[in-house]
């Protein structure tokens, strides 16, 4: 499975909704989304309309995958 | 347990310089800080200490800029990137060049459009506006070499905040405990400190709100 969290603060909610919008499931573990899926998890940056400062700053942890892509154009995180 | 936090805030940062004039034209004149303190000291001590000027610029909050001159002190290096207490040559990338620098705090935008104006209309203009990941700043360099930072936050900060950034340091001095860290392998280890902190967090966090009503 791959996993992986980001911190709730009003700038990284779009983040969740656009992984949830592509198929993710989005859960909660304290103050962080958990958003977890069996395959690939691929969020689109210009679909979260996140500044560049707050888009390569937004992930807070990785589980059971690996960041394979994080650019101007998405975020990938692959199962490990 | 946690050691009782009683420091105040910066009393003040001291720099080098050998440029007197421009840096009481930029502090006290372009930006409008008064000078707060001065001392005159002969040369003294165990060195060849020159005579020297220690000049204090208020900063806001009482705390303060101050600077050094040495009367005679020349330049001590020739490199032609970074400030006049270091330089740098060309094998030093630039981010480390411009990593170190102050940054001074305003209330609002309003606040930090102001000294906006007042560096544009001098010799030092602003070079960089930036809105980072909750904060907006503005940069300049001294007349010294040295990178002033001007920068509002652009919403408060949450207590979820701190909890990751205590996350983040604890996930930090665990990585570089190990060979080779990297940032994958901080992002695989905070993930591990989330699940198994964040949720008792949120609930102590919940118990504290309630206590309080």
């Amino acid at each position: 499975m791959t996993a992986f969290y980001v911190l709730d603060v009003p700038e990284n909610t779009s983040v969740a909704k656009v992984a949830a919008e592509a198929g993710a499931a989005v859960g909660r573990v304290g103050p962080y989304f958990e958003i977890t899926a069996d395959e690939s998890i691929v969020v689109d940056r210009r679909a979260t309309g996140c500044r560049h400062a707050v888009w390569y700053s937004c992930i807070a942890g990785v589980a059971g995958g690996t960041v394979v892509q994080h650019d101007k154009d998405a975020l990938r995180v692959d199962p490990a | 347990m946690t050691l009782e936090h009683k420091v105040r805030g910066v009393d003040h940062t001291a720099f080098p310089t050998f440029d007197p004039a421009g840096t009481v034209r930029f502090y006290r004149d372009v930006l409008g800080f008064p000078v707060v303190h001065s001392i005159c000291a002969a040369g003294w001590g165990p060195e060849d200490h020159p005579d020297f000027i220690h000049f204090f610029f208020d900063i806001g909050n009482d705390d303060r800029i101050a600077f050094f001159y040495y009367f005679g002190l020349e330049p001590i290096h020739d490199q032609a990137r970074g400030d006049v207490y270091a330089g740098f040559g060309p094998e030093v990338p630039e981010f480390f060049v411009r990593s170190r620098h102050l940054a001074i705090h305003v209330d609002d935008q309003d606040d930090l459009l102001e000294y906006r104006r007042r560096l544009d209309d001098s010799s030092w203009p602003v070079e960089m506006q930036i809105q980072h990941e909750t904060i907006e700043s503005i940069y300049t360099h001294d007349p010294n070499g040295y990178m002033v930072e001007f920068t509002r936050a652009m919403r408060p900060v949450t207590p979820q905040e701190d909890l990751d950034a205590t996350l983040t340091i604890d996930a930090l001095l665990d990585v570089v405990a190990e060979p080779e860290p990297s940032f994958g392998k901080l992002l695989a280890r905070k993930a591990e400190l989330i699940v198994e902190r964040a949720g008792a967090w949120e609930q102590a966090q919940r118990e504290l709100a309630q206590a309080d009503r």
